[in-house]
């Protein structure tokens, strides 16, 4: 069944289907399926783990191809893109927070925000100029010549939004950015990330499986055996699903 | 122990690439080595057989001083003294047409006093014995015959009755007839034939140009027999000698040869051992989350250490068994070059095959097998540090190699210092210099890993304002991930320095040899026997020649010169003196010294008063010095000790050279031929037409040879080049195996860094900035290996000139690299260090960002 919205979308799937090979057989993650966001909105896919909420995250931000089905985003259609084009387009229009922060090692706070910017060319000045704004945001200044190492979870995870952010991408994806570290922290990096996609307008896709985040979203999608089996545009009306993971 | 053993098997077979790498590297390590060795052991079981050969079973032999004695000494032997095992020998180099030139060796004998000592004439079961009686008969009866073995006939389709025409010593062209074709018993004596020609005494002193002379009597004498007494009964001009004595002696000539290039051989291997040693401890770190559950459900260090040692003891042995078969295949093309040297330089020797043998086999297999786990033993320890409970963090590991640094950057400095000390010893041993050579090499190696990570924080600012991010973070992983790229440049920069040494070292000699060509080559037109090296002159100069050369047009001087091998009895154990005795000085006084005590610097007035000269390689053989300045020769005469006045610089024969005047040659040698002759032209005189006119002309017919100063030059260049171009071979796959180096610590890297590949793609790196990320790591790890390797291959030239060089041919030359050499060096471990990122780059680029992000 397909969903709709009254503002215009930022992101249209239309029938994807995608399936792994595992041994000899082959394994249906997602199965047709077929969803749009509009621009600005927190939309929370909720599911067990091994549901398909990473691979569904991974097929919007073009890391991963789909089977069949086409993933539209701000008019352009991803899955006809080639890899190096796919890959461009998400440095300039997707941001990815995920689970276990992915910092750079080899590279320190400030640069870890900058790379996206980095990539993208511009001048190192601007880069980290952003940077340092974003970092003043996320209340990790002072850690800017550090290296990812010497950061806690928390903190960690703070940098990696930080680094989503920079480069003003339309949409924001968060696969489970509060999984891997404790109930405060978790609460902090979330109001965090809402509170700046929010603040900019920017949409936000979150993957959890953390009931307690549902409150904070305009829409709650639950997806189950690779199909979206549900949503919800409040969250009063989302609360039977709460009582249900 | 079983699950144990399940466990390695699984994980070589899930790191394929890993193993494979692994294995190439043990297997080229020892093929290296094991050609090398049965190279060099065919050479020298090919050169005993050719011993045996004509030794037999000779127990002692009567020789003269310049190579001949009077036939009538053999008659007095066996009257007078009662001596009947005793045969004479005539043995000499001939140049047959009918086989292509071929040079073979003439052997001229007594058949009827020949039984005892050799069985060529015996019949082999299965043989006509009436064709052989015949062949023996005909041998006997007919002058001017000759006895060939039936396989050397076959190879050249020649049949009893055909006619050989030879060229021999004093005899440019004669002709003989094959009596018969001899299929001797036993195998040594089969093979030894393929190279002899067997003619009767009187016919061997016609067509050798020596009527009333023989080369040597062969005796056989009881172990009661007074040889003492003998000894001192023969005439003055002759001397009693052993067989082996002899043989010994040449053997010695290629020894120092030999063990330079086992020593050479052995770098492949060593570099392999660091690849084994990356390999094994790559296999660790990536494990131990795996080795930390073993241990939380029981498993001791003990059982840990035995599971990685296993798995190098199952590589390795895969690895060696490979090696072995390639070594066998490599040593075909080996003992070519080996034996091309050894004839070029020493004493000829024909190797046919490549004599398997079970020692080497054996050597190499434990060579292979003990590196190997030597080389893991390291990280097997480690891998017993494995905590029970928990996994320890990479990045903390690394931490750790960096702290060692300093440790083992004053171990490399100590192990540098106890190399220098070792040079400093007051010794002659080649061994020590080449254990000096291995500790400096050794700790030089030690050092990359502070000069990898100080290069790669001192460009990161380069690459970085260059390349962006991707020049920030190449040089910043590299420094990290010491442990992996440590070891892979430590083991390029090995490889790569002893290109630089050695490539310096022959620079540097042949720049002295140019130099001393330049100088000691001052003739236009040099006349002289064709030979084929390893002191095998067919033919000797008339002594008439000079003054017809003299007489023709365009010539401004003629100089002769003789040279033969006289004895020196008081170093039995060295091979006999090369002896040149030359009319003119035709270096015009320019000849070098290295210290001379003829008054004024005139050492020709010095020859001239019958004093002598040596080259260095002499002086070094036999601690000739100022102060002990006497040598003493046997001549026609008896024994004459004669004083030294100088040593010389000279790269003729590492054996040296004696050097004394024509004149006072004559008055103590009974031989009136040259060797060589060589001719200065008048000015204007155009040397290809004097070279024309005497090559159609006087020496049309004579078996001599003339070439100009610069076809000369150009020959013995060419030698030179030759004798050292299995070394090039042997670098190039030093090379090859430290490409292989690269390559697995590149493919450990990326296992270990997929994860944060799949990062960056995710982050909007593309693929080809992701190709770039790693070409520019692999650029950076080559200059790296490439920019150490200059000084330490320096090191190296030095010690290989000053030090190895001295030791093993007593050869002093002046310090001459090519510049161009080094910045090959550094274009070589580049080049090398790209090459092993072509693959990695492209699985890089293929990578499938989703999958790597899943990786952890």
């Amino acid at each position: 069944m397909p969903f709709s919205l009254a503002r215009p979308p930022v992101l249209h799937i239309q029938s994807v289907q995608k399936t792994y090979a595992s041994g000899c057989a082959q394994c249906a993650v997602l199965r047709d399926i077929t969803l749009e966001v509009a621009a600005g909105e927190f939309v929370v896919l909720l599911g067990a783990s091994g549901s398909g909420k990473s691979t569904l995250l991974n097929l919007i931000s073009g890391i991963d191809q789909p089977d069949h089905g086409r993933i539209v985003i701000d008019g352009t259609d991803i899955t006809r893109l080639s890899e190096t084009a796919r890959t461009i387009f998400r440095r300039d229009h997707i941001g990815i927070v995920f689970q276990f922060f992915n910092l750079i090692p080899t590279l320190t706070v400030l640069e870890n925000i900058t790379l996206p910017l980095e990539l993208r060319g511009e001048s190192r000045r601007h880069c980290e100029e952003q940077a340092r704004h974003l970092l003043r945001r996320v209340g990790l200044e002072d850690r800017a010549g550090d290296f990812p190492d010497k950061l806690s979870g928390g903190e960690q995870q703070r940098v990696a939004i930080a680094r989503a952010l920079i480069q003003q991408p339309e949409l924001v994806l968060a696969d489970e950015p509060t999984g891997n570290l404790d109930s405060e922290n978790g609460k902090r990096v979330l109001a965090l990330l809402t509170e700046l996609t929010r603040e900019a307008g920017r949409t936000l896709i979150m993957a959890t499986h953390d009931p307690t985040i549902v409150p904070l979203a305009d829409r709650v999608i639950r997806i189950q055996d690779g199909q979206l089996q549900e949503q919800a545009h409040t969250t009063e009306s989302i609360l039977p699903l709460i009582s249900t993971n | 122990m079983v699950a144990l053993f399940r466990l390695t098997q699984r994980y070589i077979r899930r790191r394929r690439m890993q193993s494979l790498l692994f294995v190439l590297g043990v297997a080229l390590g020892v093929a290296v080595g094991v050609a090398i060795d049965l190279a060099n052991r065919s050479a020298s079981a090919a050169f005993d057989l050719s011993v045996r050969s004509v030794t037999g079973r000779t127990t002692h032999q009567i020789v003269g001083a310049s190579g001949s004695i009077p036939t009538s000494l053999y008659t007095r032997l066996r009257s007078d003294w009662g001596v009947r095992t005793s045969a004479p020998v005539i043995e000499s180099y001939i140049r047959v047409e009918e086989m292509g030139g071929r040079s073979m060796r003439l052997l001229g004998i007594d058949p009827l006093a020949e039984a005892p000592f050799r069985d060529y004439l015996t019949v082999a079961p299965g043989a006509d014995p009436d064709a052989t009686a015949q062949a023996l008969y005909n041998f006997v009866a007919q002058p001017n015959t000759v006895l060939l073995s039936a396989d050397l006939a076959a190879q050249y389709a020649l049949a009893p009755g055909d006619t050989l025409t030879i060229q021999a010593r004093k005899n440019p062209r004669a002709t003989l007839v094959i009596a018969g074709l001899l299929t001797p018993q036993d195998k040594a004596s089969r093979q030894a034939l393929r190279e002899l020609l067997l003619v009767d005494i009187a016919t061997a002193q016609e067509v050798a140009g020596q009527p009333g002379e023989i080369s040597r009597i062969d005796l056989i004498l009881p172990d009661s027999f007074d040889v003492e007494q003998l000894a001192a009964s023969l005439p003055a001009g002759t001397t009693i000698i052993t067989p082996s004595q002899n043989a010994d002696a040449l053997r010695q000539m290629a020894a120092a040869f030999k063990l330079n290039l086992q020593a050479l051989s052995l770098l492949a291997l060593l570099v392999g051992m660091f690849l084994i040693y990356n390999t094994v401890s790559f296999s660790v770190v990536q494990r131990r989350p795996v080795l930390g559950i073993l241990r939380s459900l029981g498993a001791t260090r003990q059982q840990l250490f035995i599971l990685v040692a296993l798995e190098a003891i199952m590589l390795g042995a895969i690895g060696t068994g490979l090696g072995l078969a390639l070594g066998t295949v490599m040593g075909q093309g080996a003992v070519r070059l080996v034996s091309q040297t050894i004839n070029d330089l020493y004493f000829r020797v024909t190797v046919e095959q490549v004599t398997i043998n079970q020692e080497t086999l054996l050597r190499g297999a434990l060579i292979g097998l003990l590196t190997s786990v030597f080389a893991a033993l390291l990280p097997a320890l480690e891998a017993t540090t494995t905590p029970p409970v928990g996994v320890i963090q990479r990045s903390r590991l690394e931490q750790r190699t960096l702290r060692r640094l300093p440790v083992w950057s004053a171990v490399a400095a100590a192990l540098v210092a106890s190399g220098y000390v070792l040079l400093r010893l007051d010794s002659e041993s080649i061994m020590l210099a080449l254990a000096a050579l291995l500790t400096v090499l050794l700790g030089s190696a030690l050092l990359t890993p502070i000069f990898l990570v100080a290069l790669a924080r001192g460009i990161s600012p380069a690459t970085s304002c260059l390349l962006g991010v991707v020049g920030r973070m190449a040089p910043r992983s590299v420094a990290r991930s010491l442990s992996r790229t440590g070891i892979a440049v430590a083991a390029l920069t090995l490889t790569v320095s002893t290109v630089v040494g050695i490539s310096a070292m022959i620079s540097s000699f042949r720049t002295t040899l140019t130099d001393w060509l330049t100088v000691t080559l001052g003739a236009d037109i040099y006349i002289s026997p064709y030979s084929e090296g390893g002191n095998s002159v067919a033919v000797d100069i008339d002594p008439e020649l000079p003054a017809t050369l003299a007489k023709l047009n365009g010539i401004a001087r003629v100089a002769s010169v003789r040279s033969v091998n006289v004895r020196a009895p008081d170093y039995p154990a060295l091979p006999p003196v090369n002896l040149v005795a030359p009319d003119v000085d035709i270096t015009d006084g320019k000849r070098r010294f290295a210290w001379l005590t003829a008054p004024g610097g005139d050492f020709w007035a010095a020859l001239e008063g019958g004093q002598v000269i040596v080259s260095e390689p002499f002086a070094h053989r036999r601690h000739i010095t100022p102060a002990q300045n006497q040598i003493t020769l046997l001549t026609e005469h008896g024994p004459h000790t004669f004083t030294v006045a100088g040593v010389f610089y000279d790269y003729t024969t590492d054996q040296g050279t004696l050097m004394m005047h024509y004149s006072v040659y004559k008055h103590y040698f009974d031989d009136p031929y040259l060797s060589a002759i060589a001719l200065d032209l008048q000015p204007g005189t155009d040397v290809e037409r004097v070279l024309e006119q005497l090559r159609t002309g006087i020496l049309s017919s004579t078996g001599l040879q003339a070439q100009s100063n610069r076809q000369l030059r150009a020959n013995v260049l060419t030698i030179f080049d030759r004798t050292f171009a299995i070394t090039v071979a042997l670098r190039l796959l030093a090379i090859v195996v430290a490409f292989i180096g690269i390559l697995s610590a590149l493919m450990a890297l990326q296992l270990e860094n997929t994860h944060e590949y799949g990062i960056l793609r995710a982050t909007g790196m593309t693929p080809r900035k992701l190709s770039a990320l790693t070409f520019l790591q692999t650029g950076l790890m080559g200059l790296t290996a490439g920019l150490l390797a200059v000084p330490v291959g320096v090191i190296l030239a030095i010690i290989l000139i000053y030090e190895i060089n001295v030791r093993s041919f007593g050869w002093s030359m002046s310090f001459a690299p090519d510049p161009a050499g080094f910045i090959q060096a550094i274009g070589v471990a580049l080049i090398a260090a790209l090459a092993a990122g072509v693959y990695p780059a492209w699985r890089i680029r293929t990578l499938s960002a989703a999958s790597a992000i899943r990786s952890e």
